[in-house]
């Protein structure tokens, strides 16, 4: 255990390392953070009306809720995005190669790799979330923080194994990524992102609740905004963690699979 | 129990035709039918150096990354230190410093001791003990003054010495080096092939399999030659005796005679 949380820690020196070589893209994200909250904040005044805070559930207003929606979209983003992100860079770079002759298994280069991207999208959530506290009245006060780290771990299990299987994708066909289009582009229209499921037919609905971005976005807003304890948001959760039961073995499996095959056909670092 | 570091048994490897256009989509899985190695049975022993002399394609690079566990062989087995490529390929890693002969496989906004460090702790060297190897390698290497500088303001000889630098720090038991001189000076070159065999062959005991078609690095380094042509094992001794079986004066008319190729002589060339 603690030779896996070394090698991790490995991998997250050599991110960081590489981060601060380049000077300045902290500085500007913090600010690009600030007109994101601003814009969410002047849309949201400009739409709302008695029929929108009617379909919102209770006590919310469309900034809190679409912020919270678009920040942690964000983030699930990052949990799809980073494992082939990293396998490719990896790739182009030519590093895969040597990483592949050390004596750490590429699902744990996999994992390592994207623990620094994790952290990274954390710091960008609380960036945002403190920029719109500190100056159009988010309601962060009343959050409950385990949860909203209870809900950051399901969600991050869940998505993980999404994430194995776009970076199996990549390695097996080198280019595109339609595990990554098919969960965010349907998430962006059926999870709820900027406006609640209820609003949508019947039928997108059903969707929506097959899909794992809804519950992680209910859980998440009903802890943040709402203060809700981990009791009510346990079946969000546990739905969660079931996925994460059946996507994180199974993507595995592809992922060996795929690994053993380009093995096989030699095109293992083939871009 | 044996005493060779690789054994290698009936080996063979076929890779699938690289398809493009619509063929790619009609068939995305193609079945292997262009030979990279075929049927190739040696043994280098504890403690030696062998060469892979073949032309360009002949299957090389193959070999040594079946060896490298980045490839699986299509047939046959193949062996390391007793450990099975296919089925024990971490036990095998451990065994193995790998170098692939391109200039590429640093980060390059990390300085040369950065990547060495990071590479050292993925293969679970104490901090400690990575940091003296590195100084004590860098200086042997000559790399000295570059460690700390980083990666993309260095020259390809220098990225290829830090690569073999690399390839040593965790003292691996066999080394398998692809072409390892191939971007270094006349100098740089030919103090590496001094340090290989000095320390990591008679002090260290490091088994080497190398390819390299530098017939005088050949000469100076290998115990016996593997020569390949299209895959297959044509011929396997040691540059004298593969001399002398051809009967030619070099290796360089050996090795053509033994593949079925004509050089021309250094009369012809000069003629020409």
């Amino acid at each position: 255990m603690m030779r896996l949380l070394r090698d991790l820690f490995v991998f997250f020196q050599r991110d960081l390392r590489i981060a601060s070589t380049y000077r300045s893209p902290f500085l500007f994200e913090t600010i690009e953070a600030l007109f994101g909250a601003a814009t969410f904040y002047y849309v949201a005044r400009f739409v709302d009306s008695p029929a929108l805070r009617e379909a919102l559930p209770r006590g919310k207003t469309y900034f809190a809720y679409s912020l919270v929606g678009l920040v942690f979209f964000d983030y699930l983003h990052a949990a799809m995005d980073t494992f082939d992100r990293s396998l490719q860079e990896a790739r182009d770079t030519g590093t895969l190669e040597p990483l592949l002759v050390t004596q750490v298994s590429l699902p744990l280069i996999l994992i390592g790799s994207a623990f620094y991207p994790f952290v990274a999208s954390t710091l960008r959530i609380v960036v945002y979330l403190g920029w719109a506290t500190a100056f159009f009245d988010f309601p962060l006060r009343g959050g409950n923080w385990l949860g909203v780290l209870a809900v950051l771990l399901a969600t991050l299990l869940a998505f993980c194994g999404f994430g194995v299987l776009s970076a199996a994708y990549l390695l097996l066909f080198k280019r595109g990524n339609p595990v990554k289009w098919f969960i965010l582009g349907v998430s962006s229209i059926v999870g709820g992102m900027l406006f609640p499921v209820d609003v949508l037919p019947p039928w997108l609905q059903v969707i929506a609740y097959l899909n794992p971005v809804t519950y992680a976005l209910d859980a998440m807003r009903a802890v943040l905004l709402d203060g809700a304890g981990i009791a009510s948001v346990l079946r969000s959760l546990l739905i969660l963690l079931a996925f994460a039961g059946v996507l994180l073995p199974s993507s595995m499996l592809v992922f060996s699979w795929v690994l053993r095959r380009t093995k096989a056909t030699g095109t293992l670092t083939h871009s | 129990m044996s005493d060779a570091a690789i054994i290698l048994d009936s080996l063979e490897k076929w890779f699938p035709p690289a398809l493009g256009g619509w063929r790619a989509f009609v068939q995305p899985f193609a079945f292997p039918t262009l030979p990279a190695l075929r049927g190739v049975s040696l043994q280098v022993k504890q403690g030696e150096a062998v060469a892979l002399l073949g032309v360009n394609g002949a299957g090389k690079t193959t070999l040594l990354r079946i060896l490298a566990t980045l490839l699986l062989p299509t047939r046959g087995n193949a062996s390391l230190a007793g450990y099975d490529t296919v089925k024990e390929p971490a036990a095998v890693r451990r065994q193995i410093g790998y170098h692939a002969g391109s200039d590429l496989g640093f980060y390059a906004r990390l300085t040369g001791r950065q990547n060495l460090q990071f590479f050292g702790r993925l293969n679970h060297l104490a901090k400690k003990f990575c940091a003296d190897r590195i100084a004590d390698l860098g200086e042997r290497l000559g790399l000295q003054n570059n460690l700390d500088r980083q990666v993309r303001t260095l020259s390809s000889g220098t990225i290829q010495r830090l690569s073999l630098l690399r390839a040593l720090l965790h003292r691996p038991k066999i080394l398998l080096l692809d072409e390892p001189t191939r971007s270094l000076d006349a100098i740089a070159a030919a103090d590496f092939r001094h340090f290989l065999k000095t320390e990591a062959l008679r002090a260290q005991g490091m088994s080497l399999l190398f390819a390299s078609h530098t017939l005088q690095e050949i000469e100076f380094l290998a115990d016996r030659v593997a020569v390949l042509d299209e895959g297959k094992l044509v011929a396997f001794d040691t540059p004298a005796a593969l001399r002398g079986a051809a009967a030619s004066a070099s290796l360089e008319m050996a090795f053509a005679k033994l593949t079925g190729r004509r050089i021309f002589s250094p009369e012809e060339q000069l003629s020409s």
